[in-house]
């Protein structure tokens, strides 16, 4: 029943952001273009009597051809669980931040950035979090190459009396 | 001649320190002892999980979910075979379903242990840090006769359980259950109701209520803010709709609630693996998957409540053998972002409280 009243909002809201609603597994899915992500999650963050105003997860993927951010959006106060979709340009991936709405994007963005190469802006510190700054390239993306490149084949001489 | 000039002081604490549970690095700015601000550097663990995914089968995975939080182990087997049954759409018989609950909440109790050991030991609490270890050898001693492991029990399969317990197993776990408020009454005694360990926890480390929600903490750490969610609760899977338990929720909002919420939830697990022990039916324990795990195209996401907040696995599939994506939501990695933001303006003693609190294993954390 409260899965029909969310139906009704997203369908709302997804006519005001240029988006196509689905559903998989129970979870109603709402794909939008990476322009309309911020009116699209506040949307979501302020329905009336369902709201999905915690951000349970954020995370980039790799559909080959474009790239995706994927937000996880649920409530402390009830059930409900939306998934929203931003598609992105698979050269050049640019978005505005959720920073704005939710502090604890944060990390997850940096992460997205990390892995994905996606440019969040407006993010407050936009840098690395797991690999080094100066690794080169985006390891979760398709044409990351996972060959042993040749910068990691340092050879070490022993030193006499080590 | 006096100088009256402070300086800033950067101090670098880990990887490799003893109250930073693993390897984890924070850059602590002090003004003198009062921390301005930290900077936490992760990575020194990360051994790319969701990348290691891409190439295995949906199986060989199953060990690798064990490294994640490798103090509840069971917990993220759970939460991964759950997710590839929801998207393959398997009924697992109702006994693998009360064994998964059981070791589940043994789970659950052995790691808050370890996380009240902990918090005891970054105060120098010696004697609090080795009773919790020894009641957890017990979980460990269980989890030996059942799986072979001690620690990374690899116990689930997508379909039900990998092995049955063994007969001793029930008689073991019933003297656990039986001992354990005793337990409970002696980490209080020995620690938590001690006066000093009350000095250094009590309204330290103030995390509000719009500040949890706002940077989306899960698990006993939002609890202790007094927020009364649990995904057990609120959207119920496997079979917690059956069991009687409430929910604990402390309103301290403080480093010292959220260590004392997991004696609470200890409790909590203990009405639960009665409940489950007295209602288990017999039968099967694995119901029938094909030999080659092979999902139909399709995404799902699924949550579970890990010990230390919410496990969530979102995994994309193109109906091959291998997932196209899967993404792993560790708890604890999020719970981090409230470290700098809760820490500062304290003393540098302080911050390994609050980061002790967190319970953060940084095997899930760089997962």
């Amino acid at each position: 029943m409260e899965n029909k009243v969310l139906s009704r909002y997203v369908d709302e809201l997804a006519s005001q952001v240029n988006g196509v609603v689905e559903e998989s597994f129970g979870v109603l899915v709402l794909k939008v273009q990476a322009t309309y992500i911020i009116e699209a999650l506040t949307g979501a963050k302020n329905f009336p009597d369902v709201p999905c105003d915690f951000l349970h997860d954020l995370c980039g993927v790799d559909s080959g051809d474009h790239i995706e951010v994927v937000y996880q959006l649920s409530s402390l106060h009830g059930p409900q669980l939306l998934r929203v979709k931003a598609t992105m340009d698979h050269e050049n991936p640019v978005i505005d931040s959720a920073t704005r709405i939710w502090e604890g994007a944060n990390y997850l963005e940096r992460e997205a950035y990390d892995m994905f190469g996606i440019k969040f802006k407006g993010h407050p510190n936009l840098k690395r979090i797991y690999m080094w700054d100066d690794f080169e390239g985006y390891p979760l993306r398709k044409d990351y190459v996972t060959e042993p490149i040749e910068v990691r084949n340092v050879v070490r001489t022993r030193i006499e009396g080590e | 001649m006096s100088i009256e000039k402070t300086e800033e002081l950067i101090l670098n604490m880990g990887p490799q320190h003893p109250s930073m549970h693993g390897l984890f690095r924070m850059v602590v700015h002090l003004a003198g002892e009062t921390v301005t601000n930290i900077e936490p550097k992760l990575g020194y663990l990360h051994r790319g999980m969701e990348k290691l995914a891409e190439s295995r089968t949906y199986s060989q995975f199953i060990p690798y979910t064990d490294r994640l939080d490798y103090l509840a182990s069971p917990h993220n087997n759970w939460a991964y075979v759950q997710t590839v049954e929801k998207l393959m759409g398997v009924e697992i018989p109702e006994r693998a379903e009360y064994l998964r609950v059981i070791f589940g909440e043994l789970a659950r109790i052995a790691s808050h242990q370890v996380c009240i050991a902990s918090t005891a030991l970054d105060m120098a609490g010696w004697s609090a840090w080795s009773y919790a270890f020894r009641d957890r050898e017990r979980i460990c001693d269980m989890y030996e006769m059942t799986a072979g492991s001690r620690l990374t029990v690899n116990i689930m399969r997508i379909g039900g359980m990998s092995a049955e317990p063994p007969e001793e197993f029930w008689p073991a776990l019933q003297s656990f259950l039986d001992d354990t408020p005793e337990m409970l009454e002696e980490y209080y005694g020995i620690f938590f109701g001690n006066e000093i360990a009350m000095g250094r926890l009590k309204n330290v480390g103030i995390l509000t209520k719009e500040m949890a929600e706002n940077l989306s903490i899960t698990g006993p750490v939002l609890r202790a803010s007094g927020v009364d969610y649990d995904v057990r609760k609120a959207d119920p899977y496997s079979i917690y709709d059956r069991f009687d338990f409430d929910v604990p929720v402390r309103t301290g909002c403080d480093s010292y609630d959220r260590t004392i919420i997991r004696m609470d939830e200890i409790v909590e697990s203990i009405k639960i693996i009665k409940q489950a022990v007295r209602d288990i039916p017999g039968g099967p324990i694995m119901a029938k998957v094909p030999k080659v795990i092979k999902p139909p195209v399709g995404e799902v996401y699924h949550r579970v409540e890990n010990p230390k907040g919410e496990l969530g696995f979102y995994i994309v599939s193109d109906g091959t053998t291998k997932p196209t994506r899967l993404r792993i939501r560790p708890a604890t990695f999020i719970n981090l972002q409230m470290l700098p933001i809760v820490a500062k303006g304290w003393k540098i003693q302080d911050v390994v409280a609050i980061f002790a609190t967190l319970d953060a294993v940084l095997g899930e954390v760089d997962k």
